[in-house]
């Protein structure tokens, strides 16, 4: 990846990492958008999968550090979406917007599976209702969400042909 | 080539590895030993964003704060209006109960429903809340504690309905508050086009020229043709129609009653129209919101007058409301 490609890939998911907490709080819904997880999956796609990996792993860490007794839980969860979106990217090598849908929603179902399991703050319906009602929804709202900054960050991210 | 790419594969998979690692031993460490290193990440690297966080809850807080001061605002105005449709309607029915103590027999109380637009059209007809069950006959006169309302027409067991004296088919006998003057009260029709509010007004039409009345006079059925009772008010005389080639007179008369605010009536029974109301409205206490003045004469009392339909076989009594009854 050239340098200012590198560049304006860091800025997209710098911008989308500020959407998370501006953003986010104004919105307020009950089933939000994942601007983290949506930077994650961005980012995850453009490099190689130890680097997708590492940067999970910082990612979740810095999420994971304003939620008390869940603290290395999302950055498991990150960590795996990280490096699964890459791995899977270089597997499949195409940028469409179905391709795209389907990572950011899997991505976003298995971060909170995984979140969910690791934190063990929820048992029993209450993890089920979570797990198969709040946690499909939030993933196509983010899925949603995601192809459209995606497609309005295509200009910014794309590479020039000659 | 293809080492260097297996080469790659296994670097990957082994920093993820670390990473899962990393990310395992720091959810399973106790909180004593995490808890420094979340500290510094917040501290650090979260700051700004927790700033940002911060400031966007403050945005969110103080739009909802502001929705539910205009909501409130809003709440407060609403209430200040009803407070005031309350008190009109507290105040007509306090007057409804005088007229109903003042009556003391003989009518039955009932809501009308305005089934037409009340604003845009002219109110003609209501449906009032009494029917025959309740002792409503066709023809009683419909009453407010301000006057002449309307006279019912269709009568069902539980509903009636009743022409107001803005129906073109209204017609009373009245007279002036000191039973000098006699004429015919008719429905102002002859309105020019933008003036609809004159439809509203009356007019006491074959007034003898000798009877000359004057501006704010009363006029009040004259009970002569025997639907109406004798002394309800019809309204005021506001000004003269003047018609050079005719023999008597005609005034232009303002009604005691606003169809249009009309909610709450008393329907006069049969019996009571024949037996009259006495000095029911000219007694009455003035109220504050409708202004009359007492007659000083005049409405003598109660007569139970022949009925109009016999009124109307005897051609020299002048009839009240004139239309053709089945």
């Amino acid at each position: 990846m050239k340098s200012s490609l590198a560049l304006r890939t860091a800025a997209a998911c710098a911008i989308l990492i500020v959407m998370h907490f501006t953003l986010r709080p104004l919105l307020a819904w009950r089933s939000s958008i994942d601007f983290l997880l949506i930077a994650l999956v961005f980012g995850s796609v453009r490099i190689r999968p130890a680097s997708a990996a590492v940067y999970g792993l910082v990612l979740g860490l810095a999420a994971d550090s304003l939620s008390l007794g869940a603290f290395g839980a999302g950055a498991l969860a990150a960590t795996i979406v990280g490096f699964s979106s890459s791995w899977l990217k270089a597997v499949f090598f195409a940028d469409n917007f179905a391709l795209n849908i389907i990572f950011l929603f899997a991505g976003k179902w298995a971060f909170d599976l995984v979140y969910v399991l690791m934190a063990r703050r929820m048992l029993g319906t209450e993890m089920l209702v979570q797990l198969v009602l709040w946690t499909p929804l939030a993933a196509a709202v983010t899925a949603l969400s995601g192809v459209v900054i995606i497609a309005i960050l295509r200009p910014v991210y794309q590479e020039k042909v000659a | 080539m293809a080492r260097a790419a297996t080469l790659g594969g296994r670097l990957d998979t082994m920093v993820f590895g670390a990473c899962v690692t990393v990310a395992v031993v720091m959810s399973a460490l106790p909180d004593q030993m995490r808890e420094p290193v979340a500290g510094a990440l917040r501290r650090t690297l979260v700051a700004p964003l927790v700033g940002l966080q911060r400031g966007a809850e403050r945005w969110r807080a103080a739009w909802l704060e502001s929705e539910r001061q205009t909501l409130q605002r809003d709440s407060v105005g609403m209430q200040v209006i009803r407070v005031r449709a309350l008190e009109v309607e507290n105040d007509r029915l306090r007057r409804l109960l005088g007229l109903g103590n003042r009556l003391t027999w003989g009518f039955v109380p009932a809501e009308a429903l305005h089934t037409e637009g009340r604003t845009e059209d002219v109110v003609t007809t209501v449906t009032l809340t009494a029917g025959s069950m309740a002792g409503v006959a066709q023809y009683s006169p419909v009453v407010s504690p301000e006057g002449v309302v309307g006279l019912v027409q269709t009568v069902d067991p539980r509903l009636s309905i009743a022409i107001l004296y803005s129906h073109p088919d209204f017609r009373v006998s009245a007279m002036s508050a000191d039973g000098a003057a006699f004429g015919i009260v008719y429905p102002h029709m002859d309105v020019t086009a933008g003036r609809l509010s004159e439809r509203y007004l009356l007019e006491l039409r074959n007034v003898p020229f000798r009877n000359e009345l004057k501006t704010g006079t009363q006029v009040f059925s004259s009970g002569i043709g025997g639907a109406w009772p004798r002394g309800v008010l019809i309204g005021t005389v506001v000004s003269e129609v003047p018609e050079p080639e005719s023999w008597s007179r005609t005034y232009l008369v303002r009604p005691a009653v606003n169809p249009a605010h009309v909610t709450s009536v008393m329907i006069l029974t049969p019996q009571r129209a024949q037996q009259g109301v006495g000095s029911v409205w000219m007694s009455a206490p003035e109220p504050g919101a409708s202004a009359r003045t007492t007659p000083g004469a005049g409405a003598r009392g109660d007569s139970a007058r022949a009925d109009s339909a016999r009124a109307r076989k005897d051609s020299s009594v002048r009839p009240d409301t004139g239309r053709e009854r089945p």
